[in-house]
């Protein structure tokens, strides 16, 4: 089968592999319909997450049609159309009983790295490094899913392919980021990042009861995009000084709750981001912590700051004193996935949320390079490109 | 050209730096090594299994399920009342086996000890409730044989007890909480044969040893 393989820092290519096959009995082979590209995507590419491996398959966000299942599976049936949660989970720990599964304790063979790394290993993760468990992913015809019965989920009939692909990652990912802030209905909410799960957090923040929500981003389009389908205010940090325009949107108080939704390659005007551009490169440091300061420097006192950006190790220059001294709360994480794909099907079949506007480049596999291209240098207005392997 | 009391400076600053390096890795190593008592080294593990007491029993003591959970590595057979032999494949590879002799000794408490093996060893297990509800605790204790030469090379050739002790432990909290252990070697992948091998030597570094 062709999929999409990962072949050195920067660098990828479609490659003819061999076809997945049923090694648990709780496994299901999925023909893959729609895969999308993710900005965590980037962080591997470019080396920045460690332990990828010349050959891997890249992609994580993921929908299609279930060709076979194991002896072991009972919630499924070959036809299914379904979408996979990202994060593995294996149903039978503590962590998957009390719905943390992205901190599920069986579903990573290869814990040793990230233990070193973090004291413990979180779930794994398809298609997303040998830290992350070393499988194989989803930019390809088919993919082996485990735990089939606990990580794939059947889509309601008329939400389209390229809608239900990010219930995947991106709108379970937004919606923790909103779930976080404890919303009580009428705060003041900042979102950093307006890409495809920062325009989802914003989404998931109103619905939780958000009367206002401002999404900061530098790409006119995009933030275009975020007012023109959510109603949300926008703030181009390009050309805006964000900690003034947020004091003074909220006349002086500040957001009640800031969600990072960008990441460990984060941008920025000035020499500060020049200074942690460079450290970056030079791997003195494994993250840019850009707008996570900004997030703790702008939030209002006694205010939750919400990451889900991905983080991998080490930051510079965190602004632990203000976080200390405004008594804010930080909550992160990597997305439970399970807990929130079928709540948010429901929305997705009942018009709540959209999120099918955020595939702006549906292109077939073999293009995929391309893809990430175009997804990588925001060319064209380039939100999200969906891979179709089939069709 | 520098002068001599430059280079002076220098060279005690390099001895100076040299012997802290020093003196840190020691104390390091140290730190990671294995207690030590009467001529064996001594080290215990623990894994919190998220199962009542009876349920981690009651994988032991049936038969179909446990031989299904060993069938890869290990076979188990009854000497008498209480007492069992395990005959397992090395888990660091190799083709090499051992053969160990367990003894249960009461509810939740199984010494081993092993009779033919590469390194001479010997340990218990106990399970204990966890507190909160969060299931069972396994601890084991292992003491093992090895003199100094031995034990660099089986660190060197990765088949140190305490990393074998450890996945094994992995492996039995996994095959209690979700049946299998999960696999992900020789996934689809564009690699070469001869780049497969060469992550399947990364994937047993990043698999050795770990404890979930």
């Amino acid at each position: 089968m062709r999929a999409l393989c990962w072949e050195g820092v920067g660098k990828l290519a479609v490659r003819d592999v061999p076809e997945p096959r049923v090694r648990a009995a709780g496994d299901i082979i999925v023909k893959v319909r729609a895969s999308s590209v993710c900005g965590s995507d980037l962080h591997l590419i470019n080396g920045y997450l460690p332990a990828m491996r010349e050959g891997d398959v890249m992609g994580h966000e993921f929908m299609g049609e279930v060709v076979e299942t194991g002896p072991g599976v009972q919630r499924l049936r070959v036809g299914d159309r379904v979408v996979v949660g990202s994060v593995v989970a294996c149903g039978g720990c503590w962590y998957c009983r009390t719905e943390q599964f992205s901190l599920c304790d069986n579903s990573n063979p290869q814990p040793v790295l990230t233990e070193k790394l973090w004291g413990h290993s979180p779930a794994g993760i398809l298609g997303y490094s040998h830290a992350a468990g070393g499988y194989a992913g989803s930019h390809a015809e088919y993919i082996r899913v485990p735990f089939g019965d606990v990580g794939a989920f059947p889509v309601p009939d008329g939400v389209p392919d390229d809608a239900a692909v990010f219930a995947s990652d991106a709108m379970p990912t937004g919606w923790m980021a909103a779930d976080f802030c404890g919303l009580k209905g009428g705060e003041v909410v900042a979102v950093w990042g307006a890409g495809a799960v920062g325009q989802m957090a914003a989404r998931s923040a109103q619905i939780l009861g958000a009367e206002r929500v401002i999404v900061i981003d530098r790409l006119p389009e995009r933030l275009a995009t975020a007012a023109a389908r959510l109603g949300v205010e926008t703030i181009d940090y390009a050309r805006t000084d964000v900690l003034e325009a947020l004091r003074e949107m909220t006349a002086g108080r500040g957001p009640d709750a800031c969600i990072e939704a960008v990441g460990m390659e984060s941008h920025d005007v000035g020499p500060t981001y020049a200074y942690d551009r460079l450290k970056q490169s030079a791997r003195l440091q494994s993250d840019r912590p850009t707008s996570v300061r900004q997030a703790i420097m702008a939030c209002r006192k006694g205010g939750t700051v919400s990451i889900v950006g991905v983080y991998a190790g080490l930051v510079d220059k965190f602004p632990l004193g203000a976080a200390m001294n405004k008594a804010l709360v930080l909550r992160m994480g990597q997305m439970h996935a399970q807990r929130y794909i079928p709540m948010l099907l429901d929305r997705l079949a009942a018009g709540e949320i959209d999120p099918g506007y955020l595939a702006t480049h549906p292109l077939p596999l073999d293009q995929g390079v391309r893809g990430y291209e175009l997804f990588e240098k925001k060319r064209d207005g380039c939100l999200r490109t969906v891979l179709h392997p089939v069709g | 050209m520098m002068s001599r009391a430059t280079r002076w400076a220098l060279a005690g600053a390099g001895t100076v730096g040299v012997v802290g390096v020093g003196r840190l890795v020691a104390r390091r190593r140290r730190r990671h090594q294995p207690e030590r008592q009467d001529g064996w080294y001594v080290v215990r593990r623990g894994i919190t299994v998220d199962r009542p007491r009876d349920a981690v029993i009651g994988f032991w003591t049936d038969r179909e399920r446990l031989d299904r959970a060993l069938a890869e590595w290990a076979t188990l057979e009854r000497i008498d009342g209480d007492r069992w032999r395990c005959v397992a494949a090395d888990p660091a590879g190799g083709g090499t086996a051992w053969q160990a002799e367990i003894t249960v000794e009461g509810p939740g408490l199984l010494r081993w000890t092993v009779v033919d093996g590469p390194v001479r060893q010997e340990g218990r297990v106990e399970l204990v409730d966890a507190p909160q509800d969060r299931g069972t605790e396994i601890r084991a204790e292992l003491r093992y044989r090895s003199g100094p030469v031995r034990r660099a090379f089986g660190l060197v050739g990765g088949d140190e007890p305490d990393l074998a002790l450890r996945d094994t432990l992995r492996r039995v909290k996994s095959l209690v909480e979700c049946g299998q252990i999960i696999d992900t070697r020789r996934d689809p992948s564009g690699r070469s044969e001869r780049q497969e091998r060469a992550t399947d030597k990364v994937r047993e570094k990043l698999t050795t040893g770990g404890r979930a």
